[in-house]
C-alpha cells in the first residue's frame, strides 16, 4: 500500500467493489434500499450484495417474489416517492419484463409532471453469456440508449463498477447499471478514497496509434486482449471504454478516431441499431475520413451449447482480425 | 359530483380537447375514496383521471389548463390527458397505461410505510386491468410488506368493447382479494353514500398497519371508453345505465331527507357550470408551452 493515502489502493473482486460502493451509500444516505431476487442473506446471484443484509436489515435489504414487472414498477414508485431503491434483476433478459416501469414511468415522471416528480433508482442487472442459453445471456443494453431520459452505464473494471454505481446513487433520475457474469470474479485496484466515475466519461484503456477499437462491459477485455495479439505484430490500438453509453462520451472516441483513422466497435450484444451503430455513425459525423467496422454477437439466439456460444460471440482474435482487415 | 359533471361537459364541448376519457357516470367512485383520503395521502389514478383530479381537490382551472395542453397545468402541460399529477396535493397522479400505476402505487406505499407511518395510498385502475399481471403480482407484494395500499377496482363493465367477464375468469375483480389474504369488498359505484361508507372503512384498516384492502365500486360509464371511440352499447342499456346516474340518486335521497330543496340544487348547477366556465376561461388565457423548451425536465 502506498505511504499517499490519495493513491492508496486495495485490490479486489469486482462485486466486491459493488457491495463496497451500495454499503458507503446506505451507509451516507437512509433512503438507499436494495429490492431483487436472493439479495438479502445469500448475498445476491454473484455475491455482489454480500453482508448488506447483516449490515442494514431486512428493510432496506429486501428479498423479493420473482416478478420483475411489479419490482421494478415498485422501485420506481419508491423512488418517485423519495426512496432511492436500487433494483437488482438478476439477469438482462428478465429486465424486458420491467421495462414497462422503466420507460413508460421512470424516464417519463419527471418530464410529463413538469419537474414536480423525480426517479432517483436503479435499475441493476447482469448481461452477457456465460453458458446459460438463450434466455440467460443477452446484452440488450442498446435498447435502453435510445430511451429519452435513462441513463445508461457499464463497467468494466472493479474501479469503474466502484464509481460509476456510486454516481448511480447520487443520481437524480433513473440508472440502468449494466454488469457482467465473466467480470464478478475479476480483480482490480479501487482506490481506499472515494473515487465516483462521472457519467458520460469514456476511458482510454491503452494508448496506441494505429487503430481505434470501443467497447463496453467484458467486450473491453477481449478488446485489450485483441490489442496483446495487434501489438505482437507491430499494429498499435488505442482501446477506449465507453463505461457510460447514455450520455455517451463521443468526443473521446472521436478524438482517438481522428488521429488513428480507424474505429472498430466490439459489443456482445447485436449490431443491428447496437451500441457500436451509435458510437460509429456519430463519430463518422466528426471524422468523415474513418475507416469503420463493427464486432457483434451473430444474429442468432446465444445457445448454452458450449460450441454454438463460443461461435455466436466476439472473441480477440476476430476482433484483431477484423482491425488488420482495416489496417491493410 | 355536480363540478366534474360540469367540468367534463364543458370541455367536451371543445372542439379542440384532443381526445379524452370521461368519468361521467363514475363520479361517485372518485368522490367517495377522496373522501376517505388525508391530506398527507397520495392518491393515484389510471387514464380516467379527471374525476380522480378534481374529487382530490384539484384547482379545476389547472386541471383544464393540463388538459388542453397549456403552461399553467400542474405538469406544465406536458402531461395532458391520461398523466395529469399534483403530487404536493395528494395527486402522486395518473399513469395512461393499463394497469401500468399499480406497482408504482405499491413502490409508493412502501416509501409510506418507511418514511410516513400513517399515511397511506389510494390505487384507482379499472376492470381491464384485472386481467393482467400488474394486479395480481402488486396484490402478492403488498400482501406480503403489509403496505398500506387501498387497491380500488372502478368496475363499470367494460375495456372498450368487451365486457369484465369475457376478459376475467374470476367471478368478479375483488373477487382476486381472497387468495392472497386481502380484506375485499363489492359495492354500488353508482351509490356515493356506498362508496363513502366502504372507503372509509377499509381506508381506516389500512392506515391502521393491517396492510391492503380492495374495493371494487360497480359503475358505468355514460360516455364511449374515450372520445375518439365507437359506441358498442345498446340504447336499452345506455338508457338503464343513465337511470343509476349517481347525482340523481345522491340528490333523490338529500331532497326525501328534507336536505335539499330545487332551489338549492339548482344553485349548486348554476355554481358548477360557472367554475367549469371559468376553468375554461383560465385555460384559455394560459400560453403553450414554448417549443424552444422542449428538452426541459428529461430525465
Amino acid at each position: 500500500m502506498s505511504a499517499d493515502a490519495a493513491t492508496a489502493m486495495r485490490k479486489v473482486f469486482f462485486r466486491e467493489a459493488i457491495a463496497r460502493a451500495l454499503r458507503e451509500e446506505m451507509e451516507r444516505d437512509a433512503s438507499v434500499i436494495v429490492l431483487g431476487q436472493d439479495v438479502g442473506r445469500y448475498g445476491g446471484a454473484y455475491k455482489e450484495f454480500a453482508g448488506l443484509f447483516d449490515r442494514f436489515g431486512s428493510a432496506r435489504v429486501r428479498d423479493t417474489p420473482v416478478a420483475e414487472s411489479a419490482m421494478v414498477g415498485l422501485g420506481v414508485g419508491a423512488a418517485a416517492a423519495g426512496l432511492r431503491p436500487l433494483v437488482a434483476i438478476t439477469y438482462m433478459d428478465f429486465l424486458m419484463l420491467g421495462l414497462d416501469a422503466l420507460v413508460n414511468y421512470a424516464a417519463k415522471a419527471r418530464y410529463k409532471t413538469g419537474g414536480q416528480l423525480r426517479v432517483p433508482m436503479i435499475v441493476k442487472t447482469t448481461a452477457g453469456a456465460r453458458g446459460q442459453g438463450v434466455a440467460h445471456s443477452q446484452c440488450i443494453e442498446a435498447w435502453a440508449m435510445s430511451v429519452p431520459g435513462l441513463a445508461v452505464v457499464a463497467p468494466s473494471t472493479p474501479a469503474d463498477a466502484y464509481g460509476l454505481l456510486k454516481t448511480s446513487l447520487r443520481h437524480e433520475g433513473p440508472v440502468l447499471f449494466v454488469d457482467h457474469k465473466r467480470l464478478f470474479p475479476t480483480p482490480g485496484n479501487v482506490s481506499l478514497e472515494e473515487t465516483p466515475v462521472p457519467f458520460g466519461k469514456a476511458n482510454v484503456c491503452r494508448a496506441g496509434n494505429d487503430a481505434t477499437v470501443v467497447a463496453h462491459g467484458y467486450m473491453c477485455r477481449v478488446a485489450l486482449e485483441a490489442a496483446e495479439i495487434l501489438a505482437a505484430s507491430g499494429a498499435s490500438c488505442e482501446v477506449i471504454d465507453l463505461r457510460s453509453l447514455a450520455p455517451l462520451d463521443v468526443a473521446t472516441v472521436a478524438a482517438s478516431a481522428a488521429r488513428t483513422g480507424v474505429l472498430v466497435t466490439v459489443e456482445e450484444g447485436q449490431s443491428v441499431c447496437g451500441v457500436g451503430t451509435e458510437v460509429a455513425f456519430r463519430v463518422r459525423e466528426l471524422v468523415p475520413a474513418l475507416r469503420v467496422a463493427r464486432v457483434a454477437a451473430a444474429a442468432a439466439p446465444v445457445s448454452s451449447n458450449p460450441v454454438l456460444e463460443q461461435a455466436c460471440l466476439p472473441d480477440a482474435t476476430g476482433v484483431a482480425e477484423t482491425v488488420r482487415r482495416l489496417l491493410s | 359530483m355536480l363540478r366534474i359533471r360540469a367540468f367534463e361537459e364543458a370541455l367536451m364541448r371543445r372542439p379542440d380537447h384532443g381526445f379524452q376519457l370521461l368519468s361521467s357516470g363514475q363520479e361517485a367512485v372518485a368522490v367517495g375514496v377522496c373522501a376517505a383520503l388525508a391530506p398527507a395521502d397520495q392518491l393515484l389514478a389510471s387514464g380516467r383521471s379527471i374525476a380522480p383530479a378534481l374529487a382530490r381537490g384539484l384547482d379545476p382551472r389547472l386541471v383544464m389548463a393540463e388538459l388542453l395542453g397549456k403552461e399553467a397545468g400542474p405538469c406544465k402541460g406536458r402531461g395532458g390527458r391520461g398523466h395529469l399529477a399534483a403530487p404536493a396535493a395528494g395527486f402522486f397522479g395518473a399513469h395512461a397505461v393499463v394497469g401500468g400505476n399499480l406497482s408504482i402505487a405499491a413502490g409508493v406505499a412502501l416509501a409510506m410505510q418507511l418514511r410516513n407511518p400513517g399515511a397511506i395510498v389510494a390505487c384507482m385502475f379499472g376492470d381491464g386491468a384485472c386481467g393482467g399481471g400488474a394486479l395480481h403480482e402488486t396484490l402478492n407484494i403488498a400482501a406480503l410488506w403489509k403496505l398500506p395500499l387501498l387497491l380500488v377496482c372502478d368496475n363499470n363493465g367494460y375495456s372498450i368493447s368487451t365486457r369484465t367477464a369475457d376478459a376475467l375468469a374470476a367471478p368478479s375483480p375483488s373477487s382476486l382479494g381472497a387468495p392472497f389474504g386481502i380484506p375485499a369488498a363489492r359495492v354500488d359505484g353508482m351509490d356515493a353514500l356506498a362508496v363513502c361508507d366502504a372507503a372509509a372503512r377499509f381506508a381506516a384498516r389500512v392506515r391502521a398497519g393491517d396492510g391492503p384492502a380492495f374495493l371494487e365500486c360497480v359503475s358505468a360509464r355514460f360516455a364511449t371508453h374515450s372520445s375518439a371511440t365507437r359506441e358498442t352499447r345498446s340504447a336499452e342499456e345506455l338508457a338503464a345505465d343513465r337511470a343509476r346516474c349517481p347525482i340523481r340518486r345522491l340528490a333523490e335521497h338529500l331532497a326525501a331527507g328534507g336536505l335539499l330543496t330545487q332551489d338549492e340544487r339548482a344553485r349548486m348547477d348554476a355554481e358548477a357550470a360557472a367554475v367549469a366556465q371559468d376553468a375554461l376561461r383560465f385555460a384559455d388565457a394560459a400560453p403553450y408551452p414554448d417549443p424552444a423548451e422542449l428538452l426541459r425536465d428529461v430525465g
